[in-house]
């Protein structure tokens, strides 16, 4: 007995043929669940040269193996794609419940081809998978669309994830939600499901997932929640979730402020976790999390599950506004409309930066937050104003200039830590598989909150290294990034559910494995070493306050540790891994003779 | 000793249900758990509601077959003498009464005096409610 189910729901939409796969145990052994399987079923018989808004793309969704279980924070889901944001792949996750709620109905993972000739539905339970047609939902943002899919289906208790108008007009930085307060916001899923004409997903589950032993499990689980700091009062997670952060970035100079002109912003207070606090109505857990960080907010005309401090400093400081009212209200229009809220920020700044330096006149400024709302307004629908702030940060700058400050690494915005105030965080946003993101190595925790010099690239190549191998393991076992989980932990708790005799070593093994497979999945999607690069700002201008104040972050040094960094994965020169790595890191054959003919040949 | 729920506070993370299924059913499924932790959402937000048995005894009132009863502290179901026609769930105030695989009345019994439900609840928000003591307070409150 064991919690891997080891069965995918294969959906072809151009067809509407429905089959059941089984998924090899062994590809949970290497890959587990989660964002590891994800990237194996996504990479199964997949071109990466496709274009991500064809038919030919696929959606995978795939349930941690410990989802469904008792174990605390474990069952987000992933979602697998090539991105339309970067042309990376990618993967986001999304908690609440459908992870858990995917198991029940029997399955580890759904895989997803082709487009709907109509706007769809695709529902499953353990009795039927159905493609439901739900024209009357174009357009209806995802609150909406979630309790008329209830309805749809009949059943209260059905997890939906609902996608937005912003992805059915296929705006590259499209998310999508689930539960009206969570979402999977990066990587433009939304506009790939807009693509597909699907506009939801629900499932209804009522089956059991095992365990090898009930017993061992519930013991060693009940340690680990009480030893580990998950059900601990005082955490922070759950004091405050993670607005706490401002604070913290305030204090080591690298809250982005006015499009990454600043590292510090002076009304920092008005919008941190204490004033975030004055309107917090309740708090939130999703499936099995005794942590507990969703914070339910109600602003003066919206609520709002959040602002997490990414929502708060790319829609509050960055953009010159201090209100906390206007950053609960673009982050509930955000949500509504489908719309990552990192990149919207970064592009409304982007354009309030270009309007001041008299470089374009988008015709609005920093602090214009009234306007602000009225782009993001039209974001969605793709008009006026909203059809520009669309494109994304990179496709305008590359239409009217000011490059250097188009904030993104691959075409993704950057999220909330700037940085020059910890240089490891520049390296991690520069080799994160799926361009400008902050979860894949959180160096900031040992640099700037640390005691490592966050001023300087020494030891860093190891350090996000290290820190990138361990977050694909635990996110592939679909541990959620707010219980800072020990390798170790990880594998007691994947051998009382999986089965085996887990070692934390193993369990790092892996994350290196998944990911230099998705290093893998973009090289052969045209990427290479010139791709991993960060906006110039950040190199060739100074911040004026904090820590970082006046000190510069040298491109030549980011290249040499860059180059480190290479040769620490086993990769070349030109950042690409060789087939021996592969080899050594046991990836299948069939990948790694695919890939050596792929690198022979260009 | 009833069971008790501080329903504002509940966060919904089901944890009671996953404690409740995996010790009695030896598998995990919140749909066998004795209590029901439901989520609603709507235009007001996020609405969560619990039913769970406070051991009030109607059942036990209203069983035909007399397969119900109360130990003084839990219910207990004689399973030998259930002939599953959900009188006891049709008549329960508190949605608190589940029927298994087996077409057989399944009710909370407090995991015999040592809930499974409020051992993992990770909030204290449900907890056990001391009997009254001699001078009419409750020994917890």
């Amino acid at each position: 007995m064991s919690s891997f189910l080891g069965k995918m729901l294969n959906v072809d939409l151009t067809t509407g043929k429905i089959e059941t796969t089984i998924i090899p145990r062994e590809w949970a052994r290497q890959y587990t669940g989660q964002k590891g399987l994800g990237a194996r079923i996504l990479m199964d018989s997949f071109d990466p040269l496709i274009d991500p808004l064809s038919p030919e793309n696929k959606i995978v969704l795939t349930a941690s193996v410990m989802a469904g279980t008792i174990v605390s924070s474990s069952a987000k889901l992933a979602i697998s794609t090539k991105s339309p944001q970067t042309g990376t792949i990618t993967d986001g996750s999304i908690g609440g419940h459908f992870g858990a709620e995917l198991k029940y109905a029997g399955f580890d993972a759904i895989c997803i081809s082709g487009k709907a000739d109509n706007l769809s539905c695709l529902y499953l339970d353990p009795e039927k998978a159905e493609i439901l047609p739900v024209s009357d939902l174009k357009g209806v943002g995802t609150f909406e669309t979630e309790i008329r899919i209830k309805k749809l289906v009949g059943d209260s208790q059905a997890k939906v994830l609902a996608n937005g108008p912003a992805g059915e007009n296929r705006v590259p930085f499209s998310c999508i939600s689930t539960e009206r307060y969570r979402q999977l916001g990066r990587g433009g899923i939304g506009a790939v499901m807009g693509s597909k004409n699907l506009k939801a997903i629900a499932v209804r589950g009522w089956l059991e997932v095992e365990v090898p032993d009930m017993e061992e499990c519930l013991r060693v689980v009940k340690e680990i929640h009480e030893t580990d700091g998950v059900i601990d009062p005082e955490n922070e997670i759950y004091t405050d979730g993670t607005p706490i952060l401002v604070d913290f970035c305030q204090e080591s100079g690298l809250l982005p402020t006015a499009n990454f002109q600043e590292g510090t912003f002076d009304s920092f207070e008005n919008v941190n976790t204490a004033a975030m606090k004055e309107i917090r109505q309740a708090k939130k857990a999703c499936y099995s999390c005794a942590i507990a960080c969703g914070n339910y907010l109600k602003g003066k005309q919206h609520e709002v599950e959040g602002p997490e401090y990414e929502t708060i400093a790319l829609c509050g400081p960055n953009l010159r506004n201090d209100s906390k009212d206007r950053i609960v209200e673009i982050n509930a229009l955000c949500d509504d409309l489908g719309l990552d809220t990192i990149s919207t920020g970064s592009v409304l700044a982007y354009m309030m930066e270009m309007t001041e330096k008299g470089l374009y006149d988008f015709g609005i400024r920093f602090g214009d937050t009234e306007k602000a709302v009225n782009i993001v307004r039209h974001i969605a629908f793709k008009e006026g104003l909203g059809a520009e702030a669309a494109m994304g940060v990179r496709a305008l700058s590359e239409k009217y200039g000011g490059q250097e400050m188009a904030m993104h690494v691959k075409g993704m915005e950057l999220p909330g830590y700037d940085p020059r105030g910890s240089w490891g965080m520049g390296i991690s946003y520069a080799t994160a598989p799926r361009g400008g993101c902050h979860m894949t190595a959180y160096a900031i925790e040992a640099e700037a909150w640390g005691d490592l010099d966050p001023f300087t690239y020494e030891g860093k190549a190891k350090l996000v290294c290290d820190l990138q191998n361990a977050q694909f393991a635990k996110f592939s076992m679909g541990v959620c990034d707010f219980w800072p989980i020990s390798s170790e932990t990880l594998a007691r708790l994947y051998s009382v559910t999986f089965g085996g005799d887990w070692t934390g070593t193993e369990v790092d093994f892996i994350g290196e494995r998944i990911f230099n497979l998705q290093r893998v999945f973009n090289v052969m999607a045209g990427f290479d070493h010139t791709d991993d690069r960060l906006p110039g700002r950040l190199h060739n201008e100074n911040l004026k306050a904090g820590p970082p104040k006046d000190v510069p972050m040298p491109y030549e040094s980011m290249t040499v540790s860059l180059d480190e960094y290479y040769q620490i994965r086993g990769w070349d020169s030109q950042g690409r891994p060789t087939p021996e790595k592969l080899k050594d890191l046991q990836i299948e054959d069939v990948f790694i003779d695919q890939y050596r003919a792929y690198i022979e040949l260009s | 000793m009833p069971l008790r729920v501080k329903k504002a506070t509940c966060t919904g993370c089901k944890l009671c249900q996953l404690a409740c299924s995996g010790w009695h059913n030896g598998a995990f499924n919140p749909e066998k758990a004795r209590l029901k932790v439901s989520h609603k959402y709507d235009k007001s937000g996020i609405q969560i509601s619990i039913s769970y048995c406070n051991q009030c005894g109607k059942c036990v009132d209203t069983c035909q077959v007399e397969a119900i009863s109360l130990n003084g502290s839990w219910v207990l179901v004689d399973h030998s003498k259930c002939i599953g026609c959900k009188t006891c769930l049709e008549t329960c105030p508190l949605d608190a009464v589940h029927y298994d695989g087996k077409d057989k009345s399944v009710i909370c019994n407090l995991c015999e005096g040592s809930p499974r439900c409020v051992e993992w609840c990770p909030k204290g928000i449900i907890y056990l409610k001391e009997k009254k003591s001699l001078t009419g307070r409750a020994a917890n409150e």
